[in-house]
């Protein structure tokens, strides 16, 4: 849940990447934060990674920027560890969370870890009394650059089959295409869930 | 999990003042009061020697995941961390489901004396927060804050795909060496 402080004026939100292992979640993070400009502070990327720079509890990378006037809004992103023996891993990152940002992999051969993957959210955030409709989440169809890319059709009937359809984004990761769109989306999405239910409690 | 209240400039005010009082007391160098999520909600003492955001999140996350091995060891009772250093030493005390406290000291210090401090800021920090979730009622408007309009929060910044140099937004030319963009 996002820490609204009144008394300081501060809003605190936490983004999750998740997704399957190589994915590109840890590329996000450091395109954001290798190339984000104009922001009011940026903290370093903390990665705690294995020797062979897999992630093995989370990538953490806090920015504040200005998003809602009146109020300093410190973002908190994330990354989880990808490798499916790091479940339990996965669950701790995802407390407090307030918006995900599932990162697909369109590699042919990655099709069924991407929709392994997204079952796993969905069960690790109900393991956390949580439940994905009720959260802001965007998907990345990531690695769009490589020859052997499924189409963004098929990865949308797979992933973003749901009651409500999702934004989702194209990228390259690795060339920081479609980092900044995915990351302005889900910071909207999450700013326009604030303020509704501001003005539904108000009401 | 009930999740953190909505805090008010009383509920600051008095976790403000119990860490102030904990470091003035066991002479601690500094304290924070951080949601088991990762976020900083408050810090006292000498924080400007610190990455406070970051040691938040993974003393967060240090917590967490030991309270997970505890329960897998059948342990129920999971209320401390204390890490004995040779210059700082760290302990890590629950305050409640949603937040911990984090002391930072000399490792000259006696833990006992920081565990004795540590423990009244907590029973005060924790009888403040069920105070707050009983409140209930009560919210930020933030729908008066006004929302920024809906340009993008993170922009990215460009390089001349010649010689690297920052571009400006929608500038047609390389101000550094004429390359058409």
């Amino acid at each position: 849940m996002a820490i609204i402080n009144n008394a300081t004026k501060e809003l605190q939100v936490k983004i999750v990447y998740y997704g399957p292992g190589k994915g590109g979640k840890t590329t996000n993070l450091e395109q954001v934060h290798a190339n984000v400009k104009d922001v009011q502070e940026k903290g370093k990327l903390v990665s705690l990674a294995t020797s062979s720079d897999r992630t093995l509890f989370f990538d953490f990378l806090p920015i504040e920027a200005m998003a809602i006037k009146g109020f300093k809004t410190k973002f908190q992103l994330y990354t989880v560890p990808g490798q499916v023996i790091y479940n339990t891993t996965r669950q701790l990152v995802l407390r407090g969370v307030d918006g995900i940002v599932f990162v697909a992999d369109s590699q042919y051969e990655k099709m069924a870890e991407n929709v392994e993957s997204f079952q796993n959210l969905e069960e690790n955030l109900v393991s956390q009394k949580l439940n994905l409709a009720n959260i802001p989440y965007v998907i990345q169809y990531n690695k769009r650059d490589l020859p052997n890319a499924a189409p963004v059709e098929y990865m949308e009937f797979l992933l973003n089959n749901r009651e409500v359809q999702v934004p989702s984004f194209t990228s390259a990761a690795s060339k920081c295409e479609g980092v900044f769109e995915t990351l302005n989306m889900i910071t909207r999405l999450l700013l326009n869930k604030f303020i509704n239910e501001s003005a539904r409690k108000s009401a | 999990m009930a999740g953190l209240p909505q805090l008010f400039e009383e509920d600051i005010q008095c976790m403000d003042e119990s860490l102030s009082q904990l470091l003035e007391r066991s002479e601690a160098t500094a304290a924070f009061i951080i949601d088991k999520g990762g976020p900083l909600i408050a810090q006292h003492g000498d924080v400007d020697r610190f990455d406070t955001t970051t040691i938040a999140a993974l003393a967060a996350g240090s917590f967490s995941a030991t309270q997970a091995i505890a329960e897998r060891c059948g342990e129920i009772n999971f209320s401390s961390i204390y890490q004995q250093g040779d210059h700082t030493s760290m302990l890590f005390r629950n305050i409640d489901d949603n937040v911990m406290l984090v002391i930072l000291f000399r490792a000259a210090l006696s833990v006992g004396a920081i565990k004795y401090y540590g423990d009244v800021a907590v029973e005060r920090v924790a009888a403040q927060l069920q105070r707050a979730s009983e409140r209930g009622g009560e919210t930020v408007d933030l729908v008066s804050m006004n929302s920024l309009d809906a340009g993008d929060v993170f922009r990215k910044q460009t390089h001349c795909p010649n010689c690297s140099a920052e571009v400006a937004a929608g500038a047609k030319f390389c101000a550094e060496c004429g390359t058409r963009m």
